[in-house]
């Protein structure tokens, strides 16, 4: 028993250092590997989370025809220059900046939708969903 | 020279080289230029020097279509015509306006935007504007404050210019007092057109006070200006000769009725860091109160297939100081009395705006009261405004001015007015917002909620009372009841003068494209006549 015991104290041990070192080792050979990892989260806080913006959201998931979950607004919004920039800049001030910048550019190129007569860019309304698809999965 | 008709030992037979009916801008602006190229005019107005129940109560009809709107108190039978009411707003029309535009059913006038400029010109003067600048890149360098940087290849910023507003009967009263070469007849009522047996040619006029005093006017030339729904009503009620009409001849007259719809709708929410003072109040720069607004470039109105519509940003300040709902008849009488005696003038129509203001005590109390609070209380710069538009409608022949049964004391019937306004247009001005939307939200400026629906409530229209194409201009005789002259197509010597020839209506203020086709038009009779 007292040898199982040692046997397995030794076994764990050694699992959990060759564990850790592939760890340690993965995380130094993945630093370079290139990889598009946006911070879809940190966009989702600058949508005010309000009444406004509850509503914003719920319009854009009633009216989109396909159905609209996170890692979908997530991918749409990566796909969208400015929003996919902001998604990777942690100072704040740059990131709602990007994202201005990105719902400017929704205005010029067409992609508005419409919630109470209120004519929104995209952009923002995907933020006010997402952020009602966080309140809703949390 | 100017007598009365009513005195006595008035002639019955009166005589000219042109006759021109009607002393509102039109009339009176005919027949100075006519005057001034020493022509003889015979110059017949319907009403007296002043007010008159009995002679506005000729104006009186039906409103049939449409309801907001009227026909009575929209105009003015006295000397001066409806210049005593008109708050004095002026542009030109647009090079867009003329142009056959699709969508619109291809109508486009037979002359030019460019056939008119120098007549504008002229235009500005008689109307006490400025000088005729009505681009933005005009003003930008001597107006200090910024326009809103829009994309300018879809959204501009728009100028019209304030007149005092010229009253004609006053300004212009001495003038033709003065002037011998005119002949000016009050209370001198048309009541009917004879054409010379056997031709297309007017040869005299039947003109009536309400007395019954009854004179003949002979001239070579004939002008009709007596606004843009007594044009329609004259010819249509001259049936003795022709059955239908005179010039009516394709059922045009009185048809393509137009008029500006008012409206006030959409907001416009801009950040606070935006600087929108250039559109909030009127700026007065070289002579000229410029007032501002924003309109789409007329290649995306083209491309869009939109109507014309230019809008101004109307503060919504919270605090009501602000607020101008004290406005009506009582505080603009206080206000000309008050500008006039400032000027060291006694102010015109004394009487008449003494009670009317009295009558409304309380606005004028009010608004006195918030002039001053705006002056004291630090300065507030609006961020939300409403978008107003005087907007276009598309010409429409089912929208018109037809004869009644009921007549008025001369006999003449009266007028319904069949005011027509559609889901399209109110469509089409919709759609017009969305796009000044897409572009404030494309520059950043803010955003922007529509508020003419889907399904639009066509109550929000009301008229602009800008009375337009019941006479319209079209080189074909088929679609139009003048030409590119004026003249009634089927009439060798009738011409006619104001809006109801407008073949569209453009979104600017009529009275300045008025005054200009009646320089061109006296320009062409002192040529021709
Ligand atoms: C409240 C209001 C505000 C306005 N504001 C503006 C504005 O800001 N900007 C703008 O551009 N326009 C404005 N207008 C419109 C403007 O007043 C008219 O465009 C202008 O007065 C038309 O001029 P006119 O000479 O064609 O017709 P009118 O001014 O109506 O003159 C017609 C003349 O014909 C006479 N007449 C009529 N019938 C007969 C007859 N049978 N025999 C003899 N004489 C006759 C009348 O007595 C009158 O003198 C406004 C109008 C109103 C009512």
């Amino acid at each position: 028993m007292a040898a199982v015991t040692r046997r397995l104290l030794l076994g764990s041990v050694g699992l959990a250092v060759l564990g850790g070192a592939a760890y340690g080792a993965s995380r130094v050979v993945c630093r370079f590997v290139p990889r598009n990892h946006p911070d879809f989260f940190s966009l989702l806080e600058l949508a005010p989370d309000g009444e406004a913006s509850r509503r914003v959201g719920e319009a854009l998931l009633s009216q989109s025809d396909m159905s609209l979950d996170l890692p979908r607004l997530a991918s749409s919004l990566a796909g969208r220059p400015f929003t996919r920039a902001a998604m990777g800049e942690t100072c704040p001030t740059s990131r709602a900046a990007l994202v201005k910048d990105q719902c400017a550019l929704d205005f010029a190129e067409g992609r508005i939708v419409m919630v109470d007569g209120w004519l929104l860019s995209e952009t923002e309304a995907a933020l006010c969903a997402g952020r009602l698809l966080c309140g809703a999965t949390a | 020279m100017i007598s009365d008709l009513r005195t006595g030992g008035a002639p019955a037979e009166i005589e000219g080289e042109v006759c021109v009916v009607g002393t509102g801008p039109a009339g009176m602006t005919i027949a100075l230029e006519l005057a001034r190229k020493g022509r003889r005019v015979v110059l017949l107005e319907g009403g007296g020097d002043a007010y008159e129940d009995d002679t506005q109560d000729l104006y009186r009809g039906e409103v049939v279509g449409h309801r907001n709107i009227d026909v009575a108190n929209s105009r003015l039978r006295q000397f001066g015509g409806t210049s005593g009411h008109w708050t004095g707003l002026c542009a030109p029309l647009d090079a867009l306006d003329f142009e056959p535009r699709e969508g619109l059913g291809g109508f486009g006038w037979p002359i030019r935007r460019a056939d008119l400029d120098p007549f504008y010109a002229r235009a500005q003067g008689y109307l006490d504007l400025g000088p005729y600048r009505y681009d933005w890149e005009d003003w930008r360098r001597i107006v200090p404050l910024p326009a809103l940087p829009l994309d300018p290849s879809r959204v501009i910023t728009d100028v019209f210019q304030q007149s005092p507003p010229t009253r004609f009967a006053e300004k212009y009263h001495g003038a033709v007092e003065a002037e011998p070469r005119i002949d000016c007849w009050l209370h001198a009522n048309l009541t009917d057109v004879r054409l010379a047996e056997g031709s297309n040619a007017v040869s005299s006029l039947s003109v009536s006070t309400l007395e019954g005093h009854v004179a003949t006017v002979r001239a070579k030339t004939f002008v009709l200006a007596c606004g843009g729904i007594e044009n329609a009503r004259i010819l249509l009620n001259a049936r003795a000769q022709r059955p239908a009409g005179i010039g009516n001849e394709h059922g045009l007259v009185g048809r393509y009725y137009t008029d500006h719809m008012t409206i006030e709708a959409t907001t416009v929410l801009l950040a606070d860091s935006v600087d929108a003072r250039l559109y909030s109040e009127s700026q007065i720069y070289d002579g000229a109160e410029l007032q501002f607004g924003l309109r789409l470039t007329p290649e995306l109105t083209k491309r869009e297939r939109l109507t014309t519509n230019s809008a101004f940003l109307v503060p919504q300040h919270a605090n009501e100081i602000y607020s101008t709902d004290y406005r009506n008849h009582g505080w603009i009488a206080f206000s000309s009395m008050v500008k006039a005696f400032s000027r060291g003038h006694m102010p015109d129509r004394l009487a008449e705006h003494y009670c009317d203001a009295v009558d409304d005590l309380g606005s004028v109390a009010t608004g006195v009261f918030r002039q001053v609070a705006r002056r004291v209380a630090p300065p507030e710069a609006a961020h939300v405004f409403k978008l107003r538009q005087d907007a276009e409608q598309a010409p429409n022949p089912d929208s018109r001015v037809y004869l009644i049964d009921a007549k008025d004391r001369f006999g003449q019937n009266r007028i319904a007015l069949d005011w027509r306004v559609s889901a399209d247009d109110l469509l089409r001005l919709r759609r017009t917002h969305e796009l000044i939307g897409q572009a404030i939200g494309a520059a950043g400026l803010g955003r922007v909620q529509l508020g003419i629906a889907e399904t639009p409530d066509l109550d929000m229209a009301f008229s602009g009372y800008h009375h337009m194409g019941t006479t319209r201009m079209h080189s074909d005789p088929r679609r139009g009841v003048v030409d590119a002259n004026c003249r009634v197509h089927s009439v060798e010597n009738l011409y006619i003068g104001g809006s109801s020839v407008f073949t569209t209506g453009g979104c600017a203020n009529p009275t300045l494209t008025i005054v200009a086709l009646a320089i061109r038009l006296a320009e062409r009779l002192a040529a021709t006549a």
